[in-house]
């Protein structure tokens, strides 16, 4: 009935004045903090309870602050990696869970949603734990990949180094950026394919696999299915897991608080560190700059992928 | 195939007799004694050290602090707990101090690299939580008490404000750290601090299970904040803590209540496993400098132990009681010991409280 | 369904990096703790594992069992709230024009990438007595002279109560349910839902009989990223919460902090897990009934 009334199709919800009016509160809903945020680190005042003048003042009190640049740089370094690995694993585990019958399947599915269903708290303490164990294994002179190296360097003596030399260069590599951050990358990547698994897998779900048996019984190899069939139809999947997974590395403070160290720090970390007596100026200017920086970078990735997109 | 077996057990040998030199190699810090790198790692709390204190001591010795701030001792002591993540100096509280020492997670101190110790006030010359002063300099000390809106509030002498009274329902907030809040309710209901007595214990959590309703938030670190932000008219809060906002709202006070209240001390020491030792107790000769304590004290408005450093600052904040109490009022107040029974206990009947 | 034999090759390929991964960095450390939570403490650092089960036995006192069917109760809320608003969002958006769809969806994922804690403290900022809100609302009222009708403004009490901590747990959890729907609604097939009205539904028929139901997939992971996440929420309940806000989230983090209790800490934690799974086998298993299929 509704329909005859009005002048758009039957599906053209996006013209629905109830979707959008609700969707237009939403976002104010969303933004008003983030707004307040934005205003507030232009504010003359420590408090921020009342407008007291325009600054910029704190925006450069950021940017002199070099650990918490620095920690902002880790940040983003370590979510750039994270999504990278993350989405690939992710996607290669949903396309494994959903294509193949295997003996023990639903004990992997269960297996794989564990790292969703255990409380932060517990994974933190749990990756302290090994973290703390597995590094002094690793650097340990008489154990590890060390102790290797010296019997390796002992049975062929033109290259004679002394366990200290090897132990030193060993650390010194290991403490290069942002292969120091590896610690951290490793763990956010842990958590976070499992969360791109599941986008993925929920997209594949509605995948019409005729079309892939037709791609085949067309002579395309298994790799040319994947790309040009499954892919795109995965895509919009993929996106979402990869922008979920960036939006968990860079967000996360309970795990990385355990594995952080003082040359490792993340903005989270920094951040929770100081904002325990209040929100200061400094803090939501450097939060602007970093939701500036996402903001662009998105928007230049997505209009690089942008001709290669098909259409759903 | 006799001669394979026979290198073998010749390269082992040799394996064995360096191995004890490589043991002593990585028990050595990264760089010889002579050269440590001009580094150091500094974890503290959020605004307690003076604003140019790290720039000046990088001017001075060269050598570049990296601070990085704990939110309480107990996040201090989870992160070390399974081992130093690089830290060189950290500053606990007493009791955290106690329990550090005991867990061996504590540096002995060479006290012939931090001549300034001499200007430590005599007071804090020893400890009972660190017996000889083996392993800490003192850092600051103060007292837990209630910070308030004067115009709102007439009368803070007692803990009764904030335990068991309906004067300022709703306007309330407590510490989040248990241990402490149920510490001086025993205070307030004329029991020690440290009691782990089952009936005292008892009516201190009926006592907050009952007064609850009148408290708007446990607040773990803010309670200041809340107060200057109009949220609450009373919090129970450290003393450094609502003296900073005081300086900056006339209205807001501070007071030790009557009943006497928790005593603390904050402790310079170096974690076992620090990279860089020498450059730390360069770093604590430097805090306990009498220049450098006054700068600080200036800026924290804490109670320093610095007895140097006190003699050089002005009557405003060697005469504020907020910061250094009268000795009748310190004479009620008591230090936390440390004990796990203790901790084990306060922790579960602060659960049973917040989630009556 | 492949069975696995046919193609060993892929099979191998897609599922090997990430056992391998969640093995190394994940059930390896996992397994340290679930060893701690049959332990002991021996001295402060040092944790000895006795098999024994009276940290189980201890999670199963009153007072947790009420915390944790709190910590219940509280996400069931929140995750309705967030799936009541995140639904038509997502909608909204996989029916707007397709250029526009990256960009919306974009909008709804920026304010995540704001920190927690800092998203957390703004809307600490908007609710506050003496925050944005109150001082909008007393604007108006003084506008429309109702301070010399009725009195002046009496500012709300908004935060620091169980309505709160809702509110703070969805506006957290928000992006976790619209992009798993997003990426169901967009493939959801048309020519159904044209043939549900042709045949003469009305559109809320429509959407309840068709649509819900061919998004099922999308709606279930939603509720699994957001719901189980919630259990375990602390900082929310800390930030937000007033004195009856404690979840079994803080429990937990009590117990590896302040209370430095590892192995209960473990305990509860791995309690928590195993309700968790319970409950998802309990759906795999009633799905498999009604043939829903739906992963993870």
């Amino acid at each position: 009935m509704a329909r005859r009334k009005s002048k758009r199709g039957p599906l053209d919800y996006a013209k629905s004045p109830w979707l959008i009016g609700f969707g237009l509160i939403t976002f104010i809903l969303l933004y008003a903090p983030i707004a307040q945020l934005i205003a507030f680190s232009f504010n003359d005042s420590k408090r921020n309870i009342v407008w007291r003048g325009f600054t910029t003042k704190y925006y450069a009190k950021a940017w002199n602050d070099p650990a918490l640049v620095e920690a902002f740089v880790n940040s983003i370094t370590i979510a750039v990696m994270c999504t990278m690995v993350a989405t690939i694993i992710g996607t290669a585990t949903a396309l494994w869970l959903w294509r193949f019958r295997f003996p023990a399947k639903s004990a992997a599915e269960g297996v794989m949603a564990l790292p969703i269903v255990i409380p932060e708290i517990c994974m933190g303490v749990a990756v302290l734990v090994m973290y703390s164990r597995f590094g002094s294994w690793m650097r340990g002179v008489e154990t590890g990949p060390l102790h290797w190296l010296n019997e390796f360097w002992a049975i062929w003596p033109p290259l004679n180094l002394d366990a200290f030399t090897i132990a030193r260069i060993w650390n010194e590599f290991f403490s290069v950026w942002p292969l120091n951050l590896g610690a951290i990358t490793a763990a956010h990547i842990a958590f976070s394919f499992p969360f791109v698994a599941v986008v993925v897998r929920a997209r594949l779900a509605g995948f019409n696999r005729e079309f892939e048996e037709a791609s085949k019984d067309l002579g395309a190899s298994e790799w040319q299915t994947f790309w040009n069939v499954v892919l795109p139809f995965m895509m919009p999947g993929v996106i979402a897991g990869a922008l979920l997974s960036f939006t968990l590395s860079l967000d996360d403070f309970v795990i990385t608080f355990f594995t952080a160290g003082p040359e490792t720090n993340t903005f989270p970390v920094k951040v929770y560190s100081l904002v325990r007596r209040g929100v200061s100026p400094d803090i939501n200017a450097a939060s602007t700059v970093l939701i500036v920086i996402t903001l662009v970078a998105t928007i230049i990735a997505m209009r690089m992928q942008a001709p290669s997109k098909t259409e759903g | 195939m006799t001669y394979t077996p026979k290198f073998r057990a010749s390269r082992r040998s040799v394996l064995k007799g360096s191995g004890a030199a490589f043991i002593g190699l990585t028990m050595m810090p990264r760089f010889a004694m002579s050269e440590e790198e001009k580094k150091l790692n500094f974890y503290n709390w959020d605004t307690y050290i003076g604003e140019t204190t790290l720039a000046d001591f990088n001017k001075a010795s060269g050598i570049e602090v990296k601070m990085d701030l704990y939110a309480d001792n107990a996040e201090l002591f989870a992160k070390l707990k399974e081992g130093n993540p690089g830290y060189d100096v950290i500053i606990p509280t007493n009791d955290y101090v106690e329990r550090m020492i005991a867990a061996g997670m504590l540096e002995e101190l060479d006290k012939s690299k931090i001549p300034n110790e001499a200007n430590i006030a005599d007071a804090f010359k020893d400890a009972t939580f660190d017996p000889g002063r083996k392993h800490t300099v003192p850092y600051m000390w103060g007292t837990m008490g209630i910070g308030y809106r004067k115009s709102k509030v007439k009368d803070a002498s007692s803990w009764s404000a904030v335990l068991d009274s309906t004067d300022h329902a709703g306007r309330i907030s407590l510490l989040g750290d248990g241990e402490s809040v149920i510490g001086v309710t025993l205070q307030y209901l004329g029991h020690s601090f440290n009691s782990v007595v089952p009936a005292e214990m008892k009516a201190a959590e009926e006592l907050l299970i009952k007064g609850k309703k009148n408290v708007k938030v446990y607040a773990d670190d803010n309670g200041q904040d809340l107060l200057a932000s109009g949220e609450v008219d009373l919090a129970m809060e450290w003393n450094g803590d609502v003296i900073q906002v005081m300086g900056e709202d006339d209205d807001l006070s501070y007071s030790v209540p009557k009943e006497g209240s928790l005593l603390w001390q904050d402790c310079v020491c170096i974690p076992k496993g620090a990279p860089h030792p020498q450059n730390a107790h360069a770093f604590i000769n430097y805090l306990l400098d009498a220049d450098a304590g006054v700068h600080i004290a200036d800026t924290i408005q804490y109670a320093t132990a610095n007895a140097a450093a006190k003699a050089k600052m002005d009557e405003k904040y060697t005469g504020n009681p907020g910061i250094f109490p009268p000795d009748e009022v310190i004479a009620k107040c008591e230090a936390s010991l440390y004990s796990e029974e203790k901790t084990k206990l306060r922790n579960e009947s602060w659960t049973r409280i917040q989630a009556a | 369904m492949e069975n696995w034999k046919q193609n060993k090759a892929v099979f191998w390929v897609t599922a090997l990096p990430g056992v391998v991964w969640l093995l190394l960095f994940f059930l390896i450390p996992l397994a340290l703790i679930w060893g701690m939570s049959f332990g002991e403490k021996t001295s402060i650092i040092d944790i000895e594992i006795t098999g024994t089960l009276a940290n189980y036995s201890r999670s199963f006192e009153a007072v947790y069992l009420k915390i944790i069917w709190k910590s219940i109760w509280i996400s069931v809320i929140s995750t309705a709230v967030c799936l009541a608003i995140a639904y038509p969002v997502a909608f909204g958006i996989c029916f707007s024009p397709a250029r526009w769809r990256p960009l919306l969806l974009l909008l709804v994922i920026l304010p995540f990438w704001i920190n927690l804690l800092i998203r957390t403290y703004a809307l600490i900022a908007v609710f506050r007595t003496r925050g944005t809100l109150n001082f909008t609302l007393e604007w108006f009222w003084n506008l429309a002279f109702l301070d010399k009708l009725i009195g002046p403004f009496q500012p709300l009490e908004l935060l620091y109560n169980n309505g709160a901590v809702i509110v703070g747990m969805v506006y957290v959890f928000m992006p976790f349910m619209v992009l798993p729907l997003y990426a169901t609604i967009e493939r959801l097939d048309r020519s159904y839902l044209e043939a549900s009205l042709d045949l003469g539904a009305s559109q809320w028929r429509t959407f309840f009989s068709v649509t819900v139901p061919l998004t099922m997939p999308g709606i279930i992971s939603g509720i699994i990223l957001v719901f189980i996440p919630m259990l375990g929420m602390f900082l929310v309940p800390d930030l937000l919460g007033g004195t009856n806000a404690i979840m079994i989230g803080n429990v937990i983090a009590r117990q590896f902090k302040q209370a430095n209790d590892w192995p209960f800490g473990a305990a509860l934690s791995f309690l928590l897990m195993y309700v968790t799974f319970a409950a998802l086998a309990l759906r795999a298993f009633i799905g498999a009934r009604m043939k829903g299929g739906v992963g993870v």
